[in-house]
């Protein structure tokens, strides 16, 4: 209550100050002038109070220019015009020209004071517009309800000159008020119940407003045309903010839409991922219960058929390779999808280090040796091949899922061929085979997870060669398809790799 | 050939104990299984096995400390046991003592192989001044290395590389250790200087560099001599 006063006692001071400094200057100027005082020189007294009125008029409202024309005709009547001092005017040219003095002040004064007020407005609108377009500036700029939120703050602190403080609905609907951060910056917390009514009824209420005048914040309703974003709550000078009803509203209605497309992007997005989601798990389905069962059947058919003591040893050898076979395909769809989800979600670290390709070609030579079998694998390594700098299990299972794309779509007894050079800095790794090629318009979506060309071959996630992109981004390199003129296709790695730096070996030791 | 040692198994997976059981007694070996890591010190300490296999995951300690724990006094052969796609517990391991590791799946042909080879490893006199692996021989005393009954120039570098390996034929080194080992404490992630040097044996001593049979390839973790 104390404070209230105290505003109230200084908003009087002020609105008082103006007629004191008028009754001062009036009461100096005739102080200056009475040795003018004399019945031929009264006239240039009045020029020179009529100056001052003129000039009072430039800096003050109207109420002390009214002061400052009617004390000036006052104390030129009373002190200068004679018979002096009484306000009995003696002449009728002289009371005629008293009256024309007090109302040629009294104009002078007026017009003076609206040029200036009108002067004022312009710059007013002028500062508004420019306060605006900053806004929607940064607005239009912000990605993402933190930002736009962050943005609007700003420009109503810097520009505006206000502390706004955004409630932002949940997107059902309920506003979220945002824990107290525990900081003695913070301006007032904004009254919950204000908000809600200003929320619920779109409507503004608190401070300087018809609704809730006596809350100590000023709440805008942040209205959208499809979604109602949520309530800012202002604290505000009040001649910041009266007679501006327009400029705050566009302010709220810009800030609103900026809020409002954030939120329709970020439910588009939910939507999306909902929606893709949905169809990985639809396809996980599919996969558990047909891919896996495949060789789970295989598993269980030839343990049972081993179990019986007539099966011929002939026949039992098969079986059990018919065992093996399947528990192999099972722990490389295992793998597959473990690869998977570690590169989806970003959880695949780079275990950096140089090594030979010799190595890398070799080791997947060696854990294909069951599936290409009936391939002529030829693998070319050119000469004067550096060390590379590549993580090695991860390019192990890129070249793998490569060959055995390749083993899926060419015919038995042809040439797969596995090769590796250094280029520009670059590490090239192909793989090509002699297969029928894709079909160009599965091309493009060959690399996607899940995806299968149609009428290939039983017995794959579609996730190997999405896995192979993923390996090789993550270092940083490129992957790239293409059907080779002479028939079949090509998969072509690129990987950056620098050359190691063997200043201190000597190989002569 | 048929072995009638005792295998200790430290796992808590039943299938796999169960399957272990099954195979490396069709290979005449005896085993003994433990589920946990402190049934499996108690085990060793009573039984004292031939050889350890040790499942890196346990549920009551940690497979590694069981380890350490286990080298302060078990002087033989321990095989470990590990997933996919953990390369530094498998170094580390075998820098804290193990012998050799295994990656679940893995092949009980693959198992016994590695059993064999550790058990006989560690049970070796290594006073012969030749060794011998298929056509190349090594002679330790005269530092001479043939192959087919010529002799390989080789530098020193070269030759000490190929000496610290065949000594521990069998068992895989990690980079780090051969690291300090031939050039000393500084050169611990020169792996390259490692890369360079065994390409460079390589082509001295294997029939066909590109597929090397003696100098092979541990990717992500260091070299095994094989024989």
């Amino acid at each position: 209550m104390d404070g209230r006063l105290t505003t109230r006692v200084t908003g009087l001071l002020r609105n008082i100050y103006p007629y004191l400094i008028v009754i001062l200057i009036i009461g100096l100027t005739t102080l200056v002038c009475l040795p003018l005082s004399s019945p031929q020189s009264y006239h240039i007294v009045s020029f020179i109070l009529l100056f001052v009125v003129a000039l009072l008029a430039a800096f003050l409202g109207i109420g002390p220019v009214l002061l400052a024309s009617t004390m000036s005709a006052v104390s030129w009547n009373y002190f200068f015009i004679p018979p002096f001092h009484t306000f009995h005017i003696a002449r009728t040219e002289d009371r005629l020209m008293f009256f024309s003095f007090f109302i040629i002040a009294l104009l002078n004064g007026i017009l003076t004071n609206r040029i200036r007020r009108q002067e004022r407005a312009v710059r007013d609108r002028e500062n508004q517009t420019n306060a605006l377009f900053r806004l929607t500036g940064g607005l239009s700029g912000a990605r993402g309800t933190e930002e736009v939120i962050r943005v609007a703050a700003e420009n109503f602190r810097t520009s505006l000159g206000a502390e706004a403080q955004f409630i932002i609905q949940d997107g059902n609907g309920h506003l979220v008020y945002n824990p107290d951060p525990d900081d003695r910056n913070t301006p007032e917390k904004p009254d919950r119940g204000t908000a809600e009514w200003v929320f619920s009824n779109l409507k503004k209420a608190g401070r300087f407003t018809p609704n809730r005048p006596d809350e100590p914040l000023t709440y805008h309703p942040l209205t959208g045309a499809m979604i109602n974003p949520g309530v800012v709550a202002l604290k505000i000078e009040e001649d910041r903010y009266r007679n501006r009803d327009a400029f705050w509203d566009t302010c709220c209605s810009h800030i609103a839409g900026a809020l409002e497309r954030e939120f329709l992007g970020e439910m588009a997005t939910r939507a999306r991922v909902l929606g893709e989601s949905d169809r990985f798990y639809g396809t996980l389905f599919n996969l558990v219960s047909h891919e896996f069962r495949i060789p789970i059947a295989a598993i269980m058919g030839a343990s049972d058929t081993l179990m019986y003591p007539e099966a011929s040893e002939e026949n039992r050898r098969a079986l059990y390779s018919e065992i093996l076979k399947a528990s192999a395909r099972l722990n490389h769809m295992t793998e597959n999808l473990l690869s998977m989800s570690r590169i989806e979600s970003g959880r695949i670290s780079l275990r950096l280090d140089w090594h030979d390709v010799t190595d890398l070609f070799q080791r997947v030579t060696q854990n294909l040796e069951q599936e290409l079998g009936q391939f002529r694998l030829v693998t070319v390594i050119a000469e004067e091949m550096p060390l590379v700098k590549i993580d090695f299990g991860l390019l192990e299972h890129a070249l793998i899922n490569l060959l055995l794309n390749a083993s899926q779509h060419s015919p038995q007894g042809s040439v797969v061929k596995m090769e590796a050079l250094y280029e520009k800095g670059n590490l090239i790794l192909r793989v090509s085979d002699k297969g029928p090629g894709f079909p160009g318009e599965s091309l493009p979506h060959l690399f996607d997870k899940f995806f299968r060309v149609d009428g290939s071959p039983a017995g794959g996630l579609g996730l190997g060669l999405s896995i192979v992109r993923g390996i090789v981004d993550v270092h940083k390199g490129t992957v790239s398809v293409a059907n080779l003129e002479t028939g079949g296709a090509m998969f072509t790695i690129a990987i950056p790799s620098e050359l190691p730096d063997m200043n201190h070996l000597d190989l002569a030791k | 050939m048929t072995d009638d040692r005792t295998i200790l198994i430290i796992d808590d997976e039943v299938q796999i104990r169960r399957l272990l059981e099954i195979s490396l007694s069709t290979y005449g070996f005896n085993t003994i299984f433990a589920a946990s890591g402190r049934e499996g010190l108690v085990a060793a300490a009573t039984h004292s096995p031939s050889l350890v296999i040790l499942d890196l995951g346990l549920p009551d300690m940690d497979g590694m400390k069981l380890l350490l724990t286990l080298r302060e006094w078990y002087t033989k052969p321990v095989i470990v046991l590990s997933v996919r796609s953990s390369e530094d517990d498998i170094i580390n391991a075998l820098d804290g003592g193990a012998n050799d590791y295994l990656t679940k799946p893995f092949r009980s042909g693959e198992l016994v192989a590695r059993i064999r080879a550790a058990i006989r490893l560690s049970e070796e006199k290594q006073d012969t001044p030749v060794l011998e692996f298929g056509t190349l021989s090594i002679d330790l005393l005269n530092h001479v290395v043939r192959r087919n009954g010529e002799i390989v120039k080789l530098t020193t570098t070269e030759y000490s590389l190929l000496t610290l390996l065949a000594r521990n034929s069998g068992r895989v080194l990690t980079h780090q250790f051969i690291l300090k080992e031939i050039w000393g404490y500084g050169y611990l992630e020169q792996t390259q200087y490692l890369r360079v040097f065994i390409a460079q044996l390589r082509k001295k001593i294997e029939e066909n560099p590109s597929n090397p049979t003696l100098l092979i390839t541990e990717s992500g973790i260091g070299y095994r001599f094989g024989s």
